[in-house]
């Protein structure tokens, strides 16, 4: 059973289509990507997934069935517009948020206690939240995410306005959280960031699905007949080659398309050429994203 | 515990055990006491109490009775003082030994004139009490009923047919229950109204609500929201009684008018009975503003639309308590936002007939009904309109929430 099924979802506001017909499954146990850029139509889809929203057509199925209360205890989500009680204490905020997600006060306290001993906030439990940094901020809510230990949990844009410490500190937390069995799902307009992470991903652009699968056979899907070659001394020109390029240390190596690699690798070896890294030139997300709107642009005009 | 409880206990704690909410619950009646006590304090120290002569050239008073002899803090007797002649009250008044002194002609008993002289007016309450001095003595040789009789004039008693509403003279601060019942009313609704304003604006605005709508239901949200801040309206106007309960029963035993304040228990359940559906009715309305709105300033000003009419009937307190069943006291009572105020100070001074009461009880009911789907329909449509205000039309629109 999915933990997560959408079945042609579209939602109008005014005149703005902002989800036009988007299916999507999420499985149990893994971190699905929702992808796409500002605007695309990604924090509507959660939107309406959550109940927040009811669809104009088609159908979400989450955890089994249709949202019930008693199925929001079971869910953690961190929103885009991130936000939390500025004048009472951080940790009466953090209990009261948690105590709506099903805590006992008890079981609240000392799991709270826990992440905040973790995230480096135990010594301003009892201060407003005002006065907490924004970085503070971030990381309270994540623990308003997580603390009920949720079977499905919904972020979005989790790295926004994180530094490079609290970004890897949330990847390892997200790591955790599915090696604990929890279901994740993403919503980023940060692509290399589900390229380290998610297993499957859907990508959205202007309310509609561009792309949706396994990150790796959509990644070979739109691989070209290209190289990645790093040698000790600078190649020679080599028949079959179209093209050479710099890149990132490495040549980038344009094949004709009659020419397989392994015939190139063939002919390295054969004039003695000390090979360090030898690789199919995969596209990045970024990459597959740009080529997906170009494609869309040129069909429409 | 639900979350309807949760809900609850988390609004109603966030209010009630602030510092600002505690201060003040105590600031209002120290407030009053202490303008109480300033008033007191001016009158006494005001009045002059030093004594009065007088010059009897009529004789009735070779053997006066005096007044017994008082010094409270509100009511002193004022010492009299007999002389010979006119010339020795002048010299004592020149003195300073008295503020003024009376000339009872000879033929007093059959003109009752007198001359007062003096430097400055002796007050009202001094020269009463130099008339009561005479009074008693003329009716020295009267039956005591027939004496204390006259002594204490007349009185007027207005009473209704049935005998639940009764105003004399004497009972004047009867007059100010109703009205100090009504303020008192007034200020409980839009505190805990404003509190109500203030959660939901700031939901908004420090965006937790998207979190909190994906825990609770908007349902059990804003019935947790209303019920909360009403309790919170409950604790202020609870306490503000227990301070008015102490208070005259500190008075009962000093201040005499204090003893004659009557309630009656049928003024007390029209109160509550008008109390309940006001605060539902205010609290929704201003849960409804708090979701069309994005800022607190914003809110404010959108909320005086619904709360001055609340103070409208006060503009018209004299019509209402000389009238309080004519047509304008009537009218405003059929209206939801004035009708429970001006249904207070009716009471006050009326006996309002059932049928009508019934039928403002039901209206003011109906009202908080449609206020309440109001509050919840708002929230559906703007509760995540961050930075954009909901449109009077939206509002009132045909078109469906989207939630």
């Amino acid at each position: 059973m999915p933990s997560v099924e959408v079945n042609h979802i579209s939602k109008t506001f005014g005149s703005v289509r902002a989800v036009d017909d988007v299916s999507f499954v999420v499985n149990p146990g893994e971190i699905f990507g929702l992808l796409g850029p500002n605007g695309a139509g990604k924090t509507t889809t959660i939107r309406v997934l959550l109940d927040i929203f009811k669809p104009d057509a088609g159908s979400v199925s989450i955890l089994g069935g249709a949202m019930t209360e008693a199925k929001k205890n079971l869910i953690g989500y961190l929103p885009e517009e991130r936000g939390l009680y500025q004048d009472i204490s951080l940790d009466r905020c953090l209990t009261y948020l948690a105590s709506l997600k099903g805590l006992n006060p008890g079981e609240a306290h000392q799991r709270i206690g826990e992440y905040l001993e973790r995230f480096d906030l135990a010594s301003v439990r009892q201060k407003k939240v005002k006065e907490l940094s924004k970085g503070m901020q971030q990381k309270a809510q994540l623990i308003v995410a997580l603390v009920h230990q949720p079977d499905l949990i919904i972020i979005d844009e989790p790295f926004a306005s994180l530094d490079p410490i609290n970004t890897q500190m949330v990847k390892d937390l997200l790591l955790e959280q599915r090696s604990r069995g929890a279901t994740i799902l993403m919503s980023t307009h940060q692509m290399h960031q589900v390229e380290e992470l998610a297993d499957r991903f859907v990508l959205i652009d202007h309310g509609q699905a561009m792309l949706y699968g396994e990150l790796e056979t959509i990644r070979r899907d739109y691989s070209s007949n290209d190289l990645l070659v790093r040698a000790t001394t600078p190649l020679p020109p080599l028949p079959g080659v179209i093209r050479t390029e710099p890149h990132n240390g490495a040549v980038k190596l344009s094949l004709a398309p009659e020419v397989s690699p392994q015939e190139i690798l063939g002919m390295l070896v054969a004039r003695g050429i000390c090979v360090e890294q030898f690789e199919i030139a995969m596209p990045t997300l970024d990459e597959i994203f740009i080529r997906v709107v170009q494609g869309r642009k040129e069909d429409k005009a | 515990m639900s979350k309807f409880w949760r809900v609850f206990s988390h609004e109603y704690a966030r209010h009630v055990l602030r510092k600002r909410f505690i201060f003040a619950l105590v600031s209002m009646p120290l407030f009053i006491s202490v303008i109480m006590a300033i008033s007191i304090f001016s009158a006494v120290t005001q009045t002059n109490f030093s004594p009065i002569g007088y010059i009897d050239h009529s004789g009735f008073l070779a053997n006066p009775i005096y007044p017994p002899e008082t010094q409270g803090m509100l009511e002193r007797t004022v010492k009299l003082i007999a002389y010979p002649d006119e010339a020795s009250a002048r010299q004592a008044l020149e003195a300073n030994k008295i503020q003024a002194y009376y000339v009872l002609a000879t033929d007093y008993l059959e003109t009752a004139r007198a001359d007062l002289v003096f430097v400055k007016e002796p007050d009202n309450e001094v020269q009463n009490q130099f008339i009561t001095f005479l009074t008693t003595n003329i009716l020295t040789n009267q039956p005591a009923a027939v004496r204390d009789r006259i002594a204490s004039g007349n009185s007027i008693t207005i009473q209704s047919l049935d005998g639940s509403q009764r105003m004399s003279e004497s009972d004047w601060f009867n007059i100010l229950v109703p009205i100090l019942s009504g303020v008192l009313f007034f200020i409980v609704i839009l505190t805990s109204g404003g509190y109500l304003l203030q959660a939901v604006v700031e939901e908004k605005e420090n965006r937790t609500i998207e979190i909190v709508v994906t825990s609770v239901s908007p349902g059990q949200l804003m019935a947790g929201k209303i019920a909360g801040n009403i309790s919170v309206g409950l604790t202020q106007l609870l306490v503000w009684i227990l301070f008015l309960l102490v208070g005259i029963l500190i008075g009962r035993n000093t201040i005499d008018w204090v003893q004659r304040i009557q309630i009656q228990p049928s003024y007390l359940v029209l109160m509550a009975l008008t109390l309940l559906p006001t605060f539902v009715m205010i609290a929704a309305l201003m849960a409804a503003i708090g979701s069309m709105v994005t800022e607190m300033r914003e809110a404010q000003q959108i909320s005086g639309l619904f709360t001055l009419p609340v103070m409208i009937p006060y503009w018209f307190t004299a019509a209402i308590m000389t009238n309080p069943n004519g047509p304008l006291a009537i009218g405003l009572s059929y209206f939801p936002l004035t009708a429970p105020v001006t249904l207070v100070l009716r009471a006050g001074f009326t006996q309002i007939p059932t049928g009508q009461l019934v039928i403002n009880l039901l209206v003011l009911a109906a009202a908080a009904v449609v206020s309440v789907w109001l509050a919840a329909r708002t929230f559906h449509m703007g509760m995540l309109n961050y930075g954009k205000r909901l449109s009077w039309r939206q509002v009132f629109g045909k078109s469906t929430p989207t939630l």
